[in-house]
């Protein structure tokens, strides 16, 4: 029906208000299915906040209510009109967000830097922070390689008795305890780890912090005998630790500035111990007041990576909390899983910053043929699928190897002679064509794996795309093109001639694919399934890919679509996804109101839910159907955030229990339910949750009420914690 | 619809019973144990070595020449009386020394070897091998799942439970991705609702009422699976573990992996195929010979092995334990007392239907001219066929095509028959 559906893009919303009150009208006449039936108003709003925001805060339905729908989608829709002020505040003290890939890699440097500076490759840098930070790294390098050697040594002459040598320590502390990241190695081999050891280097600090859960109010039971006691790791002799310790009483009496100075000025040993004794969550004690600058040198100390790491995932999660630009949070969150890149791949850990803020960030409401031109030049992605190593058969890399192809060579007459290049026997050369990334174009970035293409147009691209590389990926260089490497001759894809054209033959067929009909449907279904449900209409992805194919790939005219549809304001749409990880843990930040002053114990919470973020290792990216995340292990970990976010145990938070109340004050108990209820759920609460919830509000133990203090208020945390915990709060 | 369809089952069962007069778990370990009489009990474990362990230090083709000219530092002595030389297994191949652990099960039939095995994939980078792996589709990047995800996918469930398929470690691994729902742990204890509070029970009571009412089919369904699964645990009691005598797990992540795979299985809770790993064989420099780091870590792998098999007592008959890791390492030491990335790699095979003492699989030789790109042991079996016919051959999976697709040698002719 053309007709119609042009005048609901014309009339919008009008049009879709006398929809909902002719389906009621008519609902009383005789009874018809839920795709059939539309949302009330409230329902629309709650639905549309559910859909293109992290979650629900309290108030914002009535916000919303006052602004209109409509309005508020179009705001939502030109981010760059929204104030996000008091989120640039949060997140200003993380520099590492503002920084090139260059400058993360010079100011936290992984060890080829250190090891070049080591080999006076590089020179020493000389602004006194920076190089205190280096010296202490390349000793710990060092003191690492000392003691594999020792390592070695000890055991082909095991010493008699039990010293308190450092092999020793090691072997005496369970070895997931061992992961001292600093200690360890950070470029050769991530994958010598077990996928758990790679996290655990990667987050560290968040597990020393959920170690200390609970260390405040409650009191943290002890682990059973025979646990994994968490022993901080000492590597080094012990004395030299407790040195370490003596003077950092009289540091942290100093002022920050004074004790940054005096940390800067120390011996590259010294300094290092005191990381070592300040590792984990202790280091706020040793940075407390510091400018962030001086702070992140000083927890680079003990880990560089962990820095630059620790700040993208948390800033991730703030985003997604704080952000008044929530469907750019959203988008930019659909796109990077789309153009997903593993940030546990060498030197991606150093690319993702820039890749998620300057490739995938700034197109994700723009064209789609921006967003993927823009990864396929970005070195995150060439370098994850391996496209910067990919050398056409014939080109001339792979036939001279590295040897220029001429060389000049003075004769001994003064005469100049051009040497014939020599086929190359070098068994270091460049091995051959990589159709990785071209293949993951074609199947996963644009066509879809049915959308018509077959192994010889892969190796096709795969020939189109030679060349299309890095400029030092360790050491943070961008996008080069190297004709050297790239195939030559013409190339046959979907039986189109692309003529010889080198660095032009990509962009070619890049505009080839991002308009190809295949591509439109195939985001277009993509887009719905995060947007609508999980097996979404065709008639709405037929209607969303027409759009795409008319509006050249705009991204905002394609959710405009979507959103002016019938399909996604139908009755069965509502709370009909799942929420991802992710989702339910910002969105039970957004319902509680919790002010979050270290996201890193949350996003270690997306992380145990099996949503480590930027951790997707296959280029599928993360799924976003209902089965992969609702298993045993993740829902009790849902469960168990619920709670101690409720009761305020969760660690780098603050809950103030008058926030759960909206700052009123209700009268009984139904009342403060009825308040948790709306704020947290907009009501949408089963009288099954309802009724167990109820029962609970009066027993003194959940709402930490006191018989001797009747005067006191009680304490909702935990029922806001049981009603985050819900069935009904894992939807949206 | 199969979480529904297994509440319903196991409803029915409770409700003839009685559900509120005995606790849901005595009902099912009696439930239990029938369908384990009947069911096949048949259970797969296995082992990851991540980081590319040497399998030519590992299992040693001692009677090579050529082994002993291309490691001039780091080979391991020809077996000779007085220790500190490979242990003999056939005349031809040996264990490490540090894996004494090892050879009574090697002596009593149990523990089998495929030597020369690996994935046929070029590739030499760690991240890429083991993706390869444990998706099962070595060169296919976009395999969402992994192939032992598939393989439980691929049979009839034998007893309903939450624990069909566990592993070990805090995120679940690549090999276990999939669509039949798969529990990762690193502490089966922290395995429950709000820690060891006093509220804790209140809150995990409320949970499981609000879950089991819920008219949520895919919420209600997982939810009651979970509070299930959480009290099977409970009255399993890991707490009080003691491992069988005799059955010394070496401290450390693995030992502590291995002992709690050993608690799940024991507590008949529906194991059906279980995985661990253990790092750290990513051995560039000063990997050592007897001594040195391929010792401690062989020692420490063999040994919690080992433990594992003497834990599971009588179990073991219908178990079946399997290792590998993403590649093997260059025939020749390099520079710095270490091997670098290389092809072809050694896996065991241990269980009670393994025919175990002997080495499977071709050996294609160490000559120079025998090695894959002139440097590497070369691959003369698929990693594929040693875990196709595990999967076929003990789980009793016939689908092998849908467990590695692609694989042209799914097939049990291409099996190694090295299954009793």
């Amino acid at each position: 029906m053309p007709a119609s559906r042009r005048a609901l893009v014309a009339v919008g919303p009008l049009l879709l208000i006398s929809a909902v009150l002719f389906a009621a009208g008519d609902k009383k006449a005789r009874p018809i299915n839920a795709a059939q039936r539309s949302m009330d108003d409230d329902k629309r709003i709650v639905h549309a906040l559910n859909r293109f925001t992290f979650g629900i805060r309290p108030g914002d339905v009535e916000r919303v209510r006052s602004m209109g729908l409509d309005k508020w989608l179009d705001q939502q829709l030109h981010p760059e009109k929204i104030d996000d002020s008091i989120l640039e505040a949060r997140l200003a003290p993380f520099r590492t967000l503002k920084m090139s890939t260059r400058e993360m890699v010079e100011d936290f440097p992984p060890n080829q830097v250190l090891k070049a500076v080591e080999n006076g490759k590089m020179g020493m840098p000389s602004d006194p922070g920076k190089r205190a930070l280096y010296q202490s790294r390349i000793l710990a390098m060092e003191e690492n390689q000392q003691q594999k050697k020792d390592e070695a040594a000890a055991a082909n002459n095991p010493p008699p008795s039990n010293q308190n040598s450092a092999a020793d320590q090691d072997k005496s502390t369970p070895p997931d305890m061992k992961a001292d990241p600093g200690m360890k190695p950070d470029n050769p081999d991530e994958a010598n780890l077990t996928p758990e050891e790679r996290q655990q280097r990667l987050k560290q600090r968040e597990d020393d912090m959920y170690a200390d859960l609970g260390s405040g109010a409650s009191k943290q039971p002890s682990p059973p005998a025979g646990a994994p006691s968490p022993v901080p790791p000492m590597s080094r002799p012990r004395e030299a630790a407790m040195y370490a310790d003596l003077q950092s009483d009289t540091l942290l009496e100093m002022p920050p500035e004074q004790r940054y100075k005096s940390i800067i000025k120390m011996t590259p040993q010294e300094r290092l111990d005191l990381a070592r004794a300040y590792r984990g969550p202790r280091v706020t004690e040793l940075v407390d007041g510091m400018k962030p600058e001086q702070q992140e040198t000083i927890e680079a100390i003990m880990n560089p990576q962990l820095v630059v790491g620790g700040e993208l995932t948390e800033a991730k999660l703030l985003r997604a909390v704080y952000s008044e630009r929530q469907l750019e949070e959203v988008m930019t969150d659909f796109w990077y899983n789309h153009f997903n890149v593993f940030i546990g791949k060498g030197p991606d850990r150093y690319m993702i910053t820039a890749y998620e803020r300057d490739v995938i960030r700034p197109h994700v409401l723009g064209k789609f043929k921006d967003l993927l031109v823009a990864t396929a030049k970005s070195p995150a992605m060439l370098f994850y699928l391996d496209n910067w190593e990919s050398v056409g058969p014939h080109s001339e890399l792979a036939v001279y190897g590295n040897q220029r192809p001429r060389i000049v060579r003075r004769g001994p007459f003064g005469g100049i002679y051009q040497m014939p290049p020599r086929p190359q026997a070098n068994k270091n050369r460049p091995s051959g064509l990589n159709e990785n990334y071209a293949r993951e174009i074609m199947e996963l970035h644009t066509l879809g794996v049915d959308g018509g293409y077959t192994q010889k147009d892969v190796t096709e691209l795969a020939k189109v795309l030679t060349g299309w590389s890095i400029d030092k990926p360790q050491q943070g260089g961008g996008f080069k093109y190297n004709d050297r490497a790239h195939e030559p001759g013409p190339k046959f894809i979907f039986g189109q001639r692309i003529s010889e054209g080198g660095e032009k033959e990509g962009m070619e067929m890049l505009d080839i694919l991002a308009h190809h009909p295949s591509t439109a449907k195939f985001i277009s279904r993509k887009l719905a399934m995060r947007f609508v449900s999980d097996d979404p209409p065709q008639s709405l992805i037929d209607r969303m890919a027409d759009t795409f194919q008319k509006k050249d790939g705009d991204i905002r005219e394609v959710l405009r679509t979507m959103f002016t549809s019938p399909e996604f304001w139908a009755a069965d749409a509502y709370r009909a996804k799942v929420k991802t990880p992710l989702e339910f843990v910002a969105s039970a930040a957004r319902a509680s109101g919790v002010e979050i002053h270290n996201a890193l114990p949350l996003v270690q919470f997306v992380n145990r839910m099996g949503m480590p973020l930027y951790g997707m290792q296959p280029p599928t990216g993360y799924s976003m159907k209902a089965e992969t995340w609702v298993n045993s292990a993740a829902l009790l970990s849902r469960m168990n955030f619920a709670l101690q976010l409720g009761t305020g145990r969760l660690a780098g938070t603050n809950l103030d229990p008058q926030t759960l109340l909206q700052g009123k004050s209700p009268e009984d108990a139904a009342g403060a339910l009825a308040l948790l209820e709306s704020g947290i759920l907009a009501g949408d609460v089963s009288a099954q949750t309802h009724a167990v919830i109820e029962k609970q509000m009066n027993d003194p133990q959940v709402t930490q009420r006191r018989l001797d203090d009747t005067g006191r208020a009680p304490n909702y945390g935990a029922i806001a914690g049981l009603i985050m915990g819900s069935p009904e709060f894992q939807r949206r | 619809m199969a979480i529904t369809r297994r509440v319903f089952l196991k409803s029915g069962a409770l409700a003839v019973i009685g559900t509120n007069v005995i606790p849901s778990f005595l009902t099912r370990a009696v439930y239990g144990a029938e369908t384990q009489a009947g069911g096949s009990g048949k259970r797969l474990v296995v082992l990851f070595q991540r980081g590319a362990a040497d399998g030519l230090n590992i299992v040693v083709p001692h009677a090579e020449q050529a082994y002993y000219a291309m490691r001039p530092s780091i080979a391991i002595p020809r077996p000779r009386n007085g220790g500190d030389s490979v242990i003999d297994l056939d005349g031809f191949f040996g264990l490490h020394p540090s894996m004494t652990a090892f050879k009574p099960l090697w002596d009593q039939g149990h523990l089998a070897i495929v030597h020369a095995a690996g994935s046929p994939d070029t590739t030499r980078s760690h991240f890429d091998a083991q993706d390869y792996m444990e998706s099962g589709t070595p060169g296919v990047k976009s395999t969402e799942d992994g192939w032992l995800n598939r393989a439980v996918a691929s049979m009839k469930e034998a007893q309903p439970s939450p624990f069909r398929a566990v592993a070990m470690g805090g995120a679940l691994p690549r090999t276990l991705a999939g669509s039949v729902p798969a529990v990762a742990m690193s502490d089966i204890r922290g395995f429950a609702v709000g820690g060891r509070g006093p509220g804790a029970a209140t809150a995990s009571n409320s949970f499981e009422a609000m879950y089991e009412q819920s008219v949520d089919t895919v919420l209600h369904g997982t939810g009651n699976e979970t509070f299930e699964a959480v009290k099977m645990l409970k009255s399993a009691d890991p707490e009080k573990y003691t491992p069988a005598a005799g059955a010394n797990y070496p401290r450390g992540r693995f030992g502590d992996s291995l002992r709690q795979v050993a608690q799940l299985i024991k507590a008949n809770l529906g194991v059906e195929v279980a995985f661990a790993d253990i790092g750290g064989w990513d051995h560039h420099v000063n990997e050592g010979s007897v001594q040195g780091q391929i010792a401690n870590l062989t020692r420490e792998f063999s040994q919690a092995i080992a433990a594992l098999w003497t834990d599971l007592g009588d179990l073991g008959e219908n178990t079946v334990i399997v290792t590998m890791s993403e590649f093997g390492r260059t025939a020749r030491e390099n520079g710095n007392r270490g091997t670098d990335h290389g092809h072809a790699n050694v896996m065991f095979v241990l269980g009670g239907p393994v025919k175990g003492g002997k080495v499977y699989g071709r050996w294609p030789g160490l000559e120079q001219d025998r090695l894959y790109e002139g440097r590497d042991l070369a691959i003369t079996t698929d990693f594929r066929q040693v875990l196709g016919e595990a999967v076929y051959g003990h789980l009793g999976s016939k689908n092998l095509e849908s467990v590695f697709p692609g694989f042209d040698k799914a097939d049990p002719r291409y099996f190694l028959k090295y299954l009793g």
